[in-house]
């Protein structure tokens, strides 16, 4: 724990032990285009507590990236406030607890699986020894063992998105942001990535903001599923996700409890779905 | 494949056997009456000389057939074959050199810097309307008759190719890798060196191979003009003569320098770019 702990909005009563990592308030993001202005984020406000595991979910175009994007401070924001542990995220800061795993493929084409791994820990200056001790363990991990000197382009999609994730959870970050890291992924891969997320999730509990178009993946996944409007996106509903744990990625769909709050969502997210394609 | 592999070296074989015996004795073919209108005049052995020679003209100007034997030849003779060829390969790689390490700090720097980038753009593109070869006479006046105008000519034609490949690669990097760089805890020069630098080095590469024959051309385009000495100076000095196969000679030596230079750059980038497919089994 740092030592801005409790710093934070108070916490809601069932968690009271757990502190709040990321506040989200009035957040507003307006995008200049040629032919005017699109408000693409409008008015979200949420809190992601210590060890929780959050998914952003709503329609394609709703502003969920955008909202991650603005809470890794990779993107300005128009109004409202973000706060990681208390301290205002600015645009352009990079912020060391924070992790983040992007959708499109960002593995550096010139390094092989293990300095991929390690990049971080490199230019962090970590002796090579430690490093590679490092690199090993998250290689195994990440069931990448025997690839370690392949470069990327000799890996498949699933793999090369495994690299990436563990790239980022080497640097053992405290909140971790993803952004659909498994949507360019087929169905089978997705699994098989989930599989190895819940895994080290459930073992690590880092605190995740985890942005998804796909209902399936996010109640697998999350403890908590903010479900945005579609564009602008609002806050529009926000459920508990208390299947118990440790899952398993691919029982638990075939459950009823499952199955009856996929389709309590799904209504509610079909909805949003629906203004999409209206527009 | 061994099979196919042998005979596409037998076809090249064949050609350049027909090539080598048409040039030697083609020509002769005029003799023959009837033969003649199909004989072009081009093949007249005093506009291209011919192989025998060629030959011939290599042993005198490499001092190798001198009755007063090879060193007394090569002191006599201050632009021999040789020393020609030493001289011209040695300015040739200093405008290489100096071209290419201007031409890549200068793209990495502009490619990196919108605010530089938009101040220069419009001198850059002023002076890249210029074709280089109508500054060398300048530059012969200003840097004179000796080495130092056909290092700079050298230059000055390698740096804008290798410029303007550097800048376009700096600019095409990944943003969302210069951005993971950055979330790993990377800082500004950091991710130039890890990141901009490395996914840059295919164009720059591709930018290198095409400037050393550039290199070369800056180089003999100054001998032609003004020079003491080198393999331009040697063409030049046959050309005066009428002397079709002493250039020739000249030519065959630039061909093989070209070609190994070309081998030179090929091998480095193969290792360098080897995370590339196309590069994959040639390490």
């Amino acid at each position: 724990m740092s030592a801005t702990a409790g710093q934070g909005r108070p916490a809601v009563p069932e968690s009271a032990a757990s502190r709040t990592r990321i506040s989200v308030e009035g957040l507003d993001k307006l995008f200049k285009t040629a032919d005017g202005e699109l408000l693409a984020v409008d008015n979200v406000s949420f809190e992601v507590k210590q060890g929780e595991f959050v998914a952003l979910l709503g329609p394609s175009g709703c502003g969920k990236s955008t909202i991650l994007n603005m809470v890794a401070g990779l993107l300005p924001k128009t109004k409202g406030a973000i706060r990681i542990d208390g301290d205002d995220v600015v645009h352009g800061k990079i912020n060391p607890k924070v992790g983040y795993v992007f959708q499109r493929d960002t593995v550096f084409p010139w390094r092989t699986v293990e300095a991929n791994i390690g990049y971080g820990l490199e230019i962090a200056g970590m002796a090579k020894a430690e490093r590679a001790a490092k690199v090993k363990r998250a290689i195994e991990l990440a069931g990448l063992a025997g690839f370690d000197k392949n470069f990327p382009r000799m890996l498949s999609g699933g793999m090369r998105q495994r690299v990436a994730l563990m790239r980022t959870l080497i640097m053992e970050p405290e909140v971790l942001l993803m952004d659909e890291p498994f949507g360019a992924l087929d169905t089978h891969t997705k699994l098989e990535m989930h599989k190895t997320l819940l895994e080290i999730w459930e073992r690590e509990r880092q605190t995740v903001l985890f942005v998804t178009h796909d209902l399936g993946e996010a109640l697998t996944l999350s403890s908590r599923i903010i479900l945005l409007s579609a564009r602008p996106g609002r806050l529009k509903e926000d459920f508990a996700v208390t299947f118990a744990r440790p899952r398993d990625a691919v029982s638990l769909r075939e459950t009823a409890e499952f199955g009856e709050l996929y389709s309590h969502i799904w209504h509610s997210l079909g909805e949003e779905f629906r203004r999409t394609k209206a527009e | 494949m061994v099979g196919t592999k042998v005979k596409i070296l037998l076809w090249q074989l064949v050609i350049l056997a027909t090539a080598f015996c048409i040039w030697e004795w083609g020509y002769d073919l005029r003799k023959v009456a009837a033969l003649k209108p199909f004989v072009p005049s081009i093949l007249d052995p005093y506009f291209i000389s011919k192989p025998s020679a060629i030959w011939t003209s290599f042993l005198k100007l490499g001092c190798l057939s001198d009755p007063a034997g090879f060193i007394a030849c090569f002191d006599k003779n201050p632009n021999n074959l040789w020393l020609a060829t030493v001289v011209t390969l040695k300015n040739m790689w200093w405008g290489f050199v100096s071209g290419s390490v201007s031409g890549v700090l200068a793209g990495l720097i502009l490619g990196r810097s919108d605010y530089l980038a938009k101040i220069c753009e419009p001198y850059i593109v002023a002076m890249n309307s210029i074709p280089r070869i109508a500054l060398v006479p300048l530059i012969i006046l200003m840097f004179g008759l000796g080495d130092m105008s056909k290092v700079v000519t050298a230059w000055i034609v390698v740096f804008f190719v290798v410029f303007f490949n550097t800048f376009e690669g700096t600019r095409s990097v990944d943003r969302d890798q210069i951005a993971a760089a950055r979330l790993l805890g990377a800082s500004e020069l950091t991710v130039l060196r890890t990141v901009v630098i490395p996914s840059a080095l295919a164009w720059v590469f591709a930018s290198l191979t095409p400037a050393v024959s550039f290199a070369l051309i800056g180089v003999i385009v100054g001998e032609f003009i003004g020079a003491e000495r080198g393999l331009g100076k040697l063409i030049i000095e046959a050309e005066a003569r009428a002397n079709a196969a002493e250039m020739m000679v000249a030519i065959f030596i630039m061909m093989i320098v070209g070609i190994m230079l070309a081998f030179v750059v090929r091998r480095v980038q193969a290792y360098l770019l080897r995370w590339q497919p196309q590069f994959e089994r040639q390490v």
